[in-house]
């Protein structure tokens, strides 16, 4: 009984995988089953939008890590015989992923973007990005299940359907001890709790010459409504801002309105993670400066020159 | 003291690949460096030994003329390099990778500690640590910020997206490591010329006793093109205004 198989860390992030997950079912003719272990109570929510059978992971003890449901998420994909397996890409899920596809024997599409059926509607065509974002590398995988991890927000989250569907809810049983024990969970400081919803950011980078003129840059985003984030070197080598406001590679991806990068070179580990920002705007000194190409709008100037005409003439139109 | 192997990758400068007009990656005139988040896994390695003592080696798998890169991560401290190379190895996708290594490593190399980057800067599957754990059977923290031995158990800050989880695992285990854990050290001359007389272990394909088909197979990788105006405007202040007006058409400015 082949099918197509979900696990996600939270509501939202199912919902998503769901969606897609649906089609993909819909297309090979077969089920759609998601693993659920952070809220039972949503279970009937999501045979509501398209699962067919939820599967409900035992509750963890508090010294437990995510990695403790591997030998019952392994055992019961072969089982099932699953043919696709899709997670959600958030960290513990990729490493859950990694852990699983390795004893599975299969492969693994990491941060996969985009994926289909080809035209027999049995192998998944898959792209992700490679190069710090400046390639799209397309795959398949010759084994099965084929699996990916899935950035949340990559698609629509699926929404109830109008009629009742029918569904099964199965317990799984509890998992093994580990070796591997969480000590302490420590909450984040949420810094950067509104970056990712932002509709407008302001971000700094290497033109910026001392961390006092930090101070300008948060007056202009201020008078924007922008939060304000930084590239690598920022957070990493001068320490000016936290790393949590980085954006690109192994940082955070963000997709503002308007995004405006000041004295950002334009790296691509960095435009990784702005690409779908709805425009992007850049003041740089150098006018070959590689973000001017992925810009919609640049200056070419120096930033403490053009920086307090461009506060002014976007405040007359605010 | 803890015996440590970290794991490196000689890869493509990302930062030299730029696209052609028919949107194919041009490859033909690159660099190659030391993937990024390797320096952090080498450093973290040789921070734990000036901190524990013990041993530092430094394992890669790759193209046999990927010498400059054994001799790059040995100029950055480890004592020696484990040098897996056929000309075979070229675009390896990471369950290949993880299966090279976990045969050589199980085979022939003692260890208390592996230390891997994230990921790689060229294909960032971040993969590699965590099947490598899983084919030795021992336990991985992947992700992790901070890292510190206590008696015969590593106690390791993780990070997960709602914050950090303290999280501690006996030995043998696997790390992998985020760039934010430290700042890696540049090689001066005299680590760059000490390198040169640091033992290579090479290892060939004969060497190895398991099979390793990929699973994943890549197509084509093609330039992610970003569809953007790439209006570029002066410094003068009409200039500046004219920007202004273009933000409030697109309706981002309101």
């Amino acid at each position: 009984m082949a099918g197509v198989w979900i696990f996600a860390e939270n509501h939202t992030q199912g919902l998503e995988l769901l969606n897609t997950g649906r089609i993909l079912a819909d297309k090979t003719g077969s089920r759609l089953l998601s693993f659920l272990w952070h809220d039972h109570q949503v279970a009937e929510d999501y045979l509501a939008c398209g699962a067919d059978e939820v599967l409900l992971l035992p509750p963890l003890e508090e010294s437990q890590p995510l990695e403790a449901y591997i030998p019952v998420i392994v055992d019961e994909l072969r089982e099932g015989d699953a043919d696709i397996f899709l997670l959600a890409a958030t960290l513990r899920g990729k490493d859950l992923a990694a852990r699983i596809a390795s004893r599975l024997d299969t492969g693994l599409c990491s941060d996969c973007i985009s994926l289909k059926l080809d035209e027999d509607n049995t192998r998944l065509e898959m792209e992700r990005l490679v190069f710090g974002g400046a390639g799209i590398q397309k795959v398949f995988c010759s084994s099965r299940p084929q699996m990916a991890t899935i950035p949340p927000g990559t698609f629509e989250a699926a929404v109830p359907a109008n009629s009742r569907r029918e569904g099964k809810i199965r317990e799984l049983p509890s998992s093994p001890a580990t070796a591997v024990k969480i000590l302490e969970k420590k909450a984040k400081e949420r810094k950067s709790a509104n970056i990712k919803e932002a509709r407008r950011v302001v971000c700094v980078g290497r033109g910026i010459e001392k961390e006092e003129d930090l101070a300008m840059v948060r007056e202009f985003a201020q008078v924007l409504g922008a939060e304000i984030a930084c590239t690598r070197p920022v957070s990493e080598e001068m320490r000016w801002l936290p790393e949590d406001l980085c954006i690109g590679l192994s940082g955070i991806e963000i997709k503002p309105d308007l995004y405006i990068g000041l004295g950002i070179s334009g790296q691509v580990q960095h435009v990784i993670g702005i690409r779908d920002s709805k425009i992007i705007c850049a003041v740089n000194s150098d006018e070959n400066a590689p973000i001017f190409d992925v810009a919609d709008y640049g200056i070419v100037g120096d930033l403490y020159d053009v920086l307090p005409r461009l506060h002014e003439e976007l405040g007359k139109l605010l | 003291m803890p015996e440590i192997l970290c794991c490196f990758k000689w890869l493509i400068d990302e930062s030299y690949i730029r696209a052609s007009s028919s949107g194919e990656l041009d490859l033909e005139t690159v660099d190659y460096k030391l993937s990024n988040y390797d320096r952090n896994a080498i450093e973290e390695s040789v921070r734990l030994q000036e901190e524990y003592g013990g041993t530092v080696s430094a394992i890669t798998v790759g193209l046999p003329d990927s010498t400059k890169g054994v001799k790059d991560a040995l100029s950055r401290g480890p004592e020696k390099a484990y040098f897996i190379n056929d000309d075979s190895f070229e675009n390896l996708e990471p369950s290949q990778t993880a299966a090279i290594l976990a045969d050589i490593i199980s085979s022939q190399i003692n260890y208390d500690l592996i230390i891997c980057g994230e990921g790689s800067s060229d294909l960032y599957a971040q993969q590699v640590g965590p099947r490598l754990a899983e084919k030795l059977g021992i336990p991985c923290i992947s992700y992790i910020q901070k890292v510190q031995i206590e008696g015969d158990r590593i106690v390791a800050e993780k990070k997960v997206e709602d914050g950090i989880e303290v999280i501690s695992a006996p030995m043998p285990v696997l790390l992998t490591v985020l760039p934010d854990i430290n700042t890696p050290r540049i090689p001066g001359l005299k680590d760059t010329l000490g390198a040169s007389k640091k033992p290579v272990i090479n290892i060939s394909k004969d060497d190895l006793t398991v099979s390793y088909e990929a699973k994943i197979h890549t197509n084509a990788i093609i330039a992610a093109s970003m569809e953007r105006n790439c209006q570029k405007f002066g410094s003068e202040t009409e200039d500046i205004a004219n920007l202004a007006r273009a933000l409030a058409k697109e309706g981002v400015i309101k």
